[in-house]
């Protein structure tokens, strides 16, 4: 029997950003009725394809079929709705002060016949989709007050009511309980007998043995097969999603005899937050040393270094600089400590995008530009300084920050606290959205600022990066850490163990 | 390889773009200068005698005190990224509590002024105190006390209290070198202000705030306890200005600020601020008020009815913002 005409037929897709190519030519085929895993790591490419098919990225190159329309564009999202591609996205696009039944049935609602909403039509309408996704709910009540995994099912009967062939999910049990993703499944397997086609994105591998028929690998932009989950198994997939020759750092190995410089001792998040996360994190850093921290999204990597950083209120723990203890309630007396951190997104927490590069490496060191009277000539000489050193590529230093790209941006943070010289340095996502020349810069910044004895601590969601730039690497999963590799037996697959099979 | 390869000619498509982007945009503040020295041009010639006089400009200059206080201080607010609504009201109440002081509590003038001003920094620590540690909105928390202040000034003072002494009086019609004591007062706030925001480090941080208050607290920066201090130093120079516009015509008036905010905030977004905060310059609101308060003189000459000045002046106002707004999108892109 020949195998039936899939729903969705992409081929040999292609996408550029700014001269960087995410995706190398994909091909990717979904029959109705069936699950359809894409799996890879952070950066392959996943997000990037699920947005060119919802119609929010355009694609370079290549062609789409859906339900035998061949050679399909999708200028806007309109016009994937249109054809029956709805993506669940994770409760991001659901309004919280709205009700159920306005929320699934958003700008569409049924009118009368004069024009006012049908109210009760709404209502029998919506309670029929809910009970698709098998929520026994009043459709008046309001989407802020439901639980997470009960806002995922309002997504989904919003897809539902937009008749759609094919569902695409995105990371749907990130925030979902054991009992939720169960029911989630339960539904998901109602679709497919309903012959709706469904790719389901993961970085739960066990999840798509559990679920999906089918799995297409991503690295990197560029395709690794699509196998039938009968026919493989966890190693392979792993193998196939990071497998690549590892290309180490610099040679120096560092003195394992240096002073531990940095130390927290069982970290937890206060109960009061709302997402309490962080659970007895110890961990230390050596003088001299480079310490990774992996995991995936949503491990606690950043909320780890925004406690530290006197962000984020603690339960309990302890921070040792230099072997004392100090005492950190904002990120003032964390500076103060000697401890910096580059946030991880530098536009929301980095830079002073309208003010001058002078100004901004100046921002957390003032003082050193008088205590009064502030010395403007001191801030240009210094950050002309930083402008060589470094080789920000700019025009002058008393240029607006928001004119540089992205290299340069992120190494104007680092200029920042380079000049306050802290022992301890958390960076946070240093290269994202930085090209590879600059990537490279930026490491070797570190290992330079590492060498003359800081402590550095790099948080990085690329493994490559990680596996690059660490002596050793501390991996994270929900709030606790779950191991430490010595950079001589780490590789990206014992990481990605760490990171996501762990329970 | 590739990748690299077929970049380039596309960089090299980039650079005319950049270029563009380069062309220096004249700043807000030179602008408005420009459109001030035009409009002193064009009514010179359209009305030589009664316009171009010494007088005229002394009397433009005398009426623009009062705001010109206020405006300063909304530039520093407004440069932190927050505003105060309730400056107008602040104004008449300290003004009116002064008075009171001295005229129905018999209290030494000196003594009378200092608690005003007392009273002008803790209404200014209350605004703070709700934006930064209660994290109220500043629209709302400031909305809310102008509603309370100007109630309590009512309520003291009546519509007013009028015949102060004549010592307090001396406070704003004296003169030095021929220039009354509000306009120095004006001149020396104006000139301190504009030092203590180019030059001193602790004022710098504001702008700082201003362009982004999360990379400011991630940098060390005090953002709570300066946008506290900003509150006081608004009410402090609203406090002032209204202690000096009593003196001008030894009467204290309850409702003298009434739309004293709403000015304020015209002439420093005039003058180069942003609502989104981080830019502007003391000068700039400076200049911004010179401005605004030539075209209610020029209005006035012309026997423009006074509904004009609003009109012209939110015309105005809409226009230096959109050509700005649009001259940053050309210049972003």
């Amino acid at each position: 029997m020949p195998d039936p005409e899939p729903l969705l037929k992409m081929r040999g897709i292609k996408k550029s950003f700014d001269h960087v190519e995410v995706l190398k030519g994909i091909d990717l085929d979904v029959l109705a009725g069936e699950v359809h895993a894409v799996v890879g790591e952070n950066g392959a490419g996943k997000s990037t394809l699920m947005n060119i098919l919802a119609g929010i990225h355009q694609p370079s190159a290549g062609t789409i079929s859906f339900d035998n329309q061949t050679n399909l564009t999708l200028p806007d999202t309109k016009s994937a709705q249109r054809l029956g591609i709805s993506i669940v996205f994770q409760e991001r696009s659901l309004f919280h002060q709205l009700t159920i039944a306005e929320n699934v049935f958003a700008a569409r609602q049924p009118v009368t016949k004069f024009g006012a909403i049908d109210r009760k039509k709404l209502a029998r309408d919506t309670r029929a989709l809910l009970e698709r996704v098998g929520l026994k709910l009043d459709p008046k009540l309001l989407v802020g007050d439901l639980s997470p995994a009960q806002q995922q099912m309002i997504e989904i009967a919003k897809a539902l009511s937009l008749q759609a062939k094919l569902l695409i999910f995105d990371e749907p049990t990130a925030a979902l309980t054991l009992v939720e993703t169960n029911a989630l499944f339960d539904v998901i397997r109602q679709l497919k007998e309903a012959n709706v086609g469904i790719i389901y994105i993961s970085h739960r591998l066990e999840e798509i043995f559990h679920i999906a028929d089918r799995v297409t690998i991503l690295k990197d932009g560029s395709w690794q097969g699509t196998l039938r989950v009968s026919e493989t198994d966890t190693d392979e997939l792993v193998r196939r999603m990071v497998g690549r020759d590892l290309e180490l750092r610099h040679s120096d190995a560092i003195a394992a005899g240096n002073p531990i410089l940095f130390e927290i001792k069982e970290i937890t998040d206060s109960p009061q937050l709302p997402h309490p996360l962080l659970r007895d994190v110890s961990l230390s850093v050596r003088a001299g040393e480079i310490v990774g921290l992996a995991g995936l999204a949503g491990a606690g990597r950043t909320e780890l270094a925004l406690s530290i950083f006197g962000m984020r209120p603690r339960a309990g723990g302890e921070v040792y600089v230099s072997g004392r203890p100090v005492r950190i309630r904002s990120p003032r007396e964390a500076i103060t400590a000697g401890i910096g951190y580059v946030y991880e997104d530098r536009k929301d927490g980095g830079l002073f995008l309208d003010m001058s590069i002078a100004g901004n490496i100046a921002a957390a060191k003032l003082d050193i530009f008088g205590s009064w009277w502030m010395d403007r000539a001191k801030e240009i000489t210094v950050a002309t300084q930083f402008k060589r050193s470094m080789q920000i590529t700019c025009r002058n230093v008393q240029q607006a920050v928001q004119k540089l790209s992205g290299g340069n941006q992120q190494k104007v943070v680092l200029a920042k606290w380079l000049l306050v010289r802290p022992k301890v340095l958390i960076v946070d996502e240093p290269t994202r959205g930085v090209d590879i020349g600059a990537k490279a810069e930026v490491h070797s910044l570190l290992y330079e600022f590492a060498r003359q004895g800081s402590a550095v601590i790099v948080i990085s969601s690329e493994l490559p990066e990680i596996l690059d730039v660490s002596d050793r690497i501390y991996i994270m999963r929900e709030g606790k850490i779950t191991g430490m590799l010595p950079r001589e037996g780490a590789t990206e697959e014992r990481i990605m163990r760490l990171a996501s099979l762990f329970t | 390889m590739v990748q690299t390869l077929t970049s380039i000619p596309k960089k090299q498509r980039a650079l005319p773009g950049l270029r563009l982007g380069r062309l220096p945009t004249p700043s807000r503040e030179l602008a408005l200068i420009g459109v001030t020295v035009f409009t002193v041009v064009v009514f010179s010639i359209l009305y030589p005698i009664s316009f171009p006089s010494l007088d005229n400009f002394r009397a433009v200059i005398r009426n623009l005190t009062f705001q010109g206080i206020i405006a300063i201080g909304m530039m520093i607010m407004l440069i932190g990224g927050n505003f105060d609504l309730s400056v107008g009201s602040t104004a008449s109440l300290i003004g009116v509590i002064t008075g009171a002081l001295m005229k129905k509590m018999g209290w030494p003038v000196p003594l009378a002024i200092l608690t005003g001003l007392c009273l002008a920094a803790t209404c200014g620590f209350i605004n703070g105190f709700i934006v930064a540690k209660v994290r109220v909105n500043a629209l709302i928390t400031t909305l809310g006390t102008m509603g309370i202040f100007q109630g309590v000034a009512l309520l003291i003072g009546g519509p007013g209290i009028v015949y102060l002494p004549d010592s307090f009086a001396r406070l704003g019609q004296s003169r030095l070198l021929g220039i009354e004591t509000p306009v120095w007062t004006l001149l020396l706030l104006g000139l301190f202000g504009h030092y203590a925001m180019a030059h001193t480090r602790f004022f710098r941080q504001f702008y700082f705030i201003g362009s982004n208050a999360k990379a400011a607290h991630l940098s060390g920066i005090n953002v709570e306890g300066l946008q506290i201090i900003s509150f006081i130093i608004m009410g402090l120079l609203a406090g002032i200005a209204g202690i000096l516009y009593a003196a001008r015509i030894a009467t204290a008036s309850s409702t003298i600020g009434v739309g004293a905010e709403l000015q304020a905030i015209t002439a420093a977004i005039l003058g180069g601020a942003s609502l989104s905060g981080g830019r502007g310059t003391i000068w700039g609101a400076l200049v911004g008020v010179f401005f605004m308060a030539l075209m209610q003189n020029v209005l006035i000459i012309a026997r423009f009815s006074s509904e004009w000045q609003g009109i012209i002046l939110g015309a105005v106002l809409v226009a230096a913002v959109a050509i700005d707004s649009v001259l940053n999108r050309k210049r972003v892109s």
